[in-house]
């Protein structure tokens, strides 16, 4: 992850501030910062929603927007379900070092991760519902993540907006018709309904998971580390929990070292324990965010930018 | 050296059933920032053409291996002790010839990795051994071959370093009850165990 330089007394004063307990923003270990959520800012997306974790409107901020298409079937593929394919880029103005191919590896490593949580059935997502027509015709859901500004915790907040442009996405109803053509076979064709009021939600949506972050400093680990956090953390894992406290996928990054076999235990138990939580405020700050009058609302560039 | 390319400081060939895979480690060489107070360990994962059972892969780097990359470099630097090496960098060149399980030929990088590295005689902490799962019903099964884990709810995948009792890479893909990870948490990291004795066995026989 993009990281600062920082010196080593300033690497040695965050590493025994978080031995002793003690966070340069005055958290506890296992508290997150302020999230700030708008959905459906996007016109031209079938769902979108941005997210920012930070305080004083300062923070990681992620904006994600979701493209259904209409794929056809062609041998190979599953026959009777849709798709979701994943895509970050980190903006190359969010930080010196994303610019050019700078952000490279950093894309190619969320893009998978967050593949790895939403691309297949552990998202919870019914994909069943997403086919059309089995073997011809099926709905692509295109999950473009855009990283704006990067404080620490890119991932988090990452599925956060992911799971908060899903559950705004509405697709155009389908009608499917089966006809006999000449040879009294059935052939089936569908049409999409284009008309904005008649819109589907996602079925299964409420399933997705989160995902949360656990960075090793020393000898103890904390949640959601700041951009000061992560220069000085040797070993991340990130585990993503769905609502009924399944976990949807694990993986570690960082290379300086490993977890011990206990302390990767206790960071799982902790893990369901945060993502309770961490669901829990999800739900409260998504169903601000709908109610937020945006509905009548026009999406000027100053309601983007401005108020958020 | 245990495999063929001889410019190389260390090489590997590494059968695991229908695996196979050969790494190359160049190192310690000059690193490509001069300002570095600790060695940098970089890592380049290919699938050769004819590698997979599916589909012939092209030439050009795709997102996955790109990918793979990473996670061999996130596994193996924990066991290096990089602040030996300033200044310099040290490189792994892995290819796939032929592969049978995505989880399991990536442990088998893994494990291919520390011989090469070992044959390279770059100091480390310890060797990594890696094993692969998939969960099968209700039951988890080491090391699924490609039909296995098509068929699998959940593939888990642990890299281990038995001497520092330290788990360097988890990667779990699918979805399990807690209960269930916390199995495969332990029954894989023993498993890493016995992988780490057949590659420290076959490092010393190699000496001999």
């Amino acid at each position: 992850m993009a990281s600062l330089i920082l010196s080593p007394a300033e690497q040695d004063y965050i590493t025994q501030g978080v031995e002793r307990g003690l966070r340069a923003d005055g958290r506890g270990g296992l508290d997150r910062r302020e999230v700030t959520l708008r959905t459906n800012m996007i016109s031209q997306a079938n769902g979108s929603a941005r997210c920012r974790t930070g305080y004083l409107g300062v923070g990681t901020d992620v904006l994600v927007g979701i493209k259904a298409e209409v794929n056809s079937w062609t041998a190979g593929e599953p026959e009777d379900r849709g798709a979701v394919v994943c895509s970050v880029e980190c903006s190359p103005s969010a930080a010196q070092e994303f610019e050019g191919y700078g952000a490279e590896e950093l894309n190619v490593e969320l893009t998978q991760l967050l593949d790895r949580i939403l691309g297949g059935p552990q998202s919870g997502l019914d994909l069943g519902k997403l086919c059309i027509i089995p073997k011809q015709a099926y709905w692509v859901l295109h999950v473009d993540a855009l990283v704006l500004d990067v404080k620490g915790s890119i991932v988090d907040t990452l599925v956060w907006a992911a799971r908060a442009a899903l559950l705004a996405t509405r697709l155009p109803r389908v009608v499917v018709e089966s006809i006999a053509d000449e040879d009294g076979n059935m052939q089936s064709e569908f049409d999409v309904v284009d008309d904005a009021e008649d819109q589907v939600a996602l079925e299964g949506a409420e399933n997705l998971p989160l995902a949360v972050t656990f960075s090793q400093i020393g000898k103890r680990y904390v949640v959601d580390a700041s951009e000061q956090e992560e220069a000085v953390t040797q070993a991340r894992v990130t585990v993503a929990v769905s609502p009924q406290m399944d976990i949807c996928a694990i993986q570690k990054s960082a290379t300086a070292r490993g977890f011990a076999p206990s302390l990767l235990t206790e960071i799982l138990h902790s893990a369901r324990a945060i993502a309770r939580e961490e669901h829990a405020r999800f739900k409260r700050v998504f169903e601000a965010a709908s109610s937020d009058g945006a509905a009548g609302e026009p999406s000027t560039g100053s309601t983007f930018l401005g108020t958020f | 050296a245990l495999s063929s390319a001889s410019a190389a400081s260390g090489t590997a060939f590494y059968e695991q059933g229908k695996i196979r895979i050969s790494c190359a480690v160049y190192g310690p060489r000059q690193g490509r920032r001069s300002n570095a107070r600790a060695g940098s360990f970089d890592c380049d994962f290919r699938y050769a053409p004819f590698a997979c059972s599916w589909k012939r892969r092209s030439h050009v780097r795709g997102a996955d291996e790109k990918e793979i990359s990473l996670i061999l470099e996130h596994a193996v630097a924990p066991a290096i002790r990089l602040e030996a090496y300033p200044k310099a960098c040290i490189d792994a060149f892995v290819t796939v010839i032929e592969s049978d399980g995505k989880a399991a030929t990536i442990a088998a990088a893994i494990n291919c990795i520390s011989a090469a590295l070992a044959d390279a005689g770059i100091e480390m902490y310890d060797s990594v051994a890696a094993c692969s799962m998939g969960l099968a019903g209700a039951r988890w099964v080491a090391d699924c071959a490609q039909p296995e884990e098509d068929a699998a709810l959940c593939s888990m995948l642990i890299a281990y370093m038995p001497g520092a009792d330290e788990i360097t890479y988890i990667l779990q893909h699918g979805k399990t009850t807690p209960e269930q990870t916390d199995q495969a948490v332990q029954t894989c990291t023993d498993m890493c165990a016995r992988v780490y004795a057949v590659i420290c066995r076959y490092l010393q026989s190699s000496l001999e």
